[in-house]
């Protein structure tokens, strides 16, 4: 009897605990900042990091990738003709893709060591599930590169980006093109075979 | 006179026809460029020119002048390209873009030495980067077919009208000294090739089809300038 009484009161605070939890799950404009600011603080401290694959990889496997749903970001590239492709096909797109984007983005990030970044306030409200999250890189000939971050809010609370737009230019659009180019010629086994290529 | 007007009307009909049919052969083309297959070609002109000749000048530069050389020169450069972003700023009725391009044109030019040194931007007076194919669209004008212009890369029908009535403006083109005026114009070149390093790299590594990717980043980039940053509302 206690024991079983005992247990419930821990599920009681368990389930308190979880809804804690979640409620201090960090803002999508909060997570853009730490996360910005910690990987420039990392790049600033040590810029030989820039010359080493093994620890660039790290820094973006550690820091970068769980904050994006390489997914979501796939199937939106994919567009119509996510539907198209086998469950087996949209694992190795998403696979591909999300490599593709890693390595794009370690030769990007070479660029922006020296920059400052603005974070502009973001307006939302408590319900929300899906926003903008903007930011401005200032670049040193005076140029400011707006980068905004498409963020939704997962199904456990957290905030993941699905999509980039640089300077206006969507990721996710880009791709979107140049995906669908390759499937309405030569069908998605290609776009895969494609990517690999690219990968290696 | 009556069988002038029916040969020239067939001939119209004719010729019409023909280019359906040819646009039929054509694979389904992208929306925004029907010229897909001319400018695929010169786009591969244009590769091939930048890849013996032009590229091979601006990295020797990159390589030979100092930084702090480098960036003085593109400064000179981009205080001529706020002096004409200013008229696109009045012709577009803005303002605030106005007031800063006016500013840091005086102030560069100024004390800033002809230009050589940027003063403005660190005090935060910010560029205003228009030009006259946003001003174009700024006024409604849709951007039309997209273009691939020998030398010059991507734009398209009512960015070349911009860039032509831009070039009207340049105070760089205008010089009246004509060997100072071509070395400018030259070096103008040599600096926008250098300064676009960093992008052809990415283009490179994240591209499946360099023509697409670069086609749908440039119209993106256009509309989102014409926009001033905003989102198009169909999104």
């Amino acid at each position: 009897m206690k024991f079983s009484k005992w247990l419930i009161a821990l599920a009681g605070v368990a389930t308190l605990a979880g809804a804690v939890v979640v409620q201090a799950q960090t803002a999508p404009d909060a997570l853009v900042k730490s996360v910005s600011t910690e990987v420039t603080a990392v790049l600033k401290a040590d810029p030989a990091i820039l010359g080493n694959q093994a620890k660039l990889k790290s820094l973006i496997e550690t820091k970068l990738l769980p904050n994006f749903s390489f997914a979501r970001m796939t199937q939106l590239a994919m567009g119509r003709n996510w539907a198209k492709a086998s469950p087996e096909q949209q694992a190795a797109l998403t696979k591909e893709f999300q490599t593709l984007l890693v390595r794009t983005y370690s030769g990007a990030l070479a660029n922006f060591r020296n920059n400052t970044i603005d974070f502009r306030p973001l307006r939302m409200q408590a319900a929300d599930t899906d926003v903008i999250v903007k930011t401005v890189v200032n670049q040193a000939n005076g140029q400011g590169i707006p980068i905004d971050y498409s963020m939704e809010k997962g199904a456990d609370g957290s905030w993941k980006a699905y999509d980039i737009v640089v300077a206006g230019v969507s990721l996710v659009t880009n791709y979107r093109e140049e995906f669908n180019n390759v499937i309405r010629d030569q069908g998605v086994d290609a776009l895969v075979k494609q990517l690999q290529a690219k990968n290696k | 006179m009556k069988s002038v007007l029916k040969s020239t009307l067939f001939l119209a009909l004719a010729s019409s026809a023909l280019v359906l049919s040819g646009c039929a052969s054509f694979k389904a083309a992208a929306p925004g460029d029907p010229l897909e297959p001319i400018n695929r070609g010169i786009f591969s002109f244009n590769n091939t020119f930048d890849h013996y000749l032009f590229k091979p000048i601006a990295k020797g530069y990159d390589a030979a002048v100092p930084n702090l050389v480098k960036a003085g020169v593109s400064n000179v450069f981009q205080n001529a390209s706020d002096a004409q972003s200013m008229v696109s700023d009045a012709f577009q009725l803005k303002g605030q873009k106005f007031g800063d391009d006016f500013g840091r044109v005086i102030l560069n030019t100024t004390f800033g030495l002809g230009g050589i040194f940027d003063l403005a931007t660190p005090m935060g007076i910010e560029r205003g980067n228009e030009d006259m194919g946003q001003t174009l669209g700024y006024w409604g004008l849709g951007a039309g077919p997209y273009l691939m212009v020998p030398f010059l890369g991507p734009s398209t029908v009512r960015d070349s009208v911009g860039r032509y009535a831009d070039g009207k403006i340049d105070p760089i083109s205008n010089l009246s000294s004509v060997p100072v005026r071509n070395s400018l114009m030259g070096a103008r070149v040599v600096d926008a090739r250098v300064g676009l390093f960093p992008a052809e790299a990415l283009m490179n590594q994240a591209a499946l089809d360099r023509y697409t990717f670069m086609r749908s980043a440039y119209l993106q980039r256009r509309q989102s300038l014409v926009l001033d940053g905003k989102r198009p509302k169909d999104e």
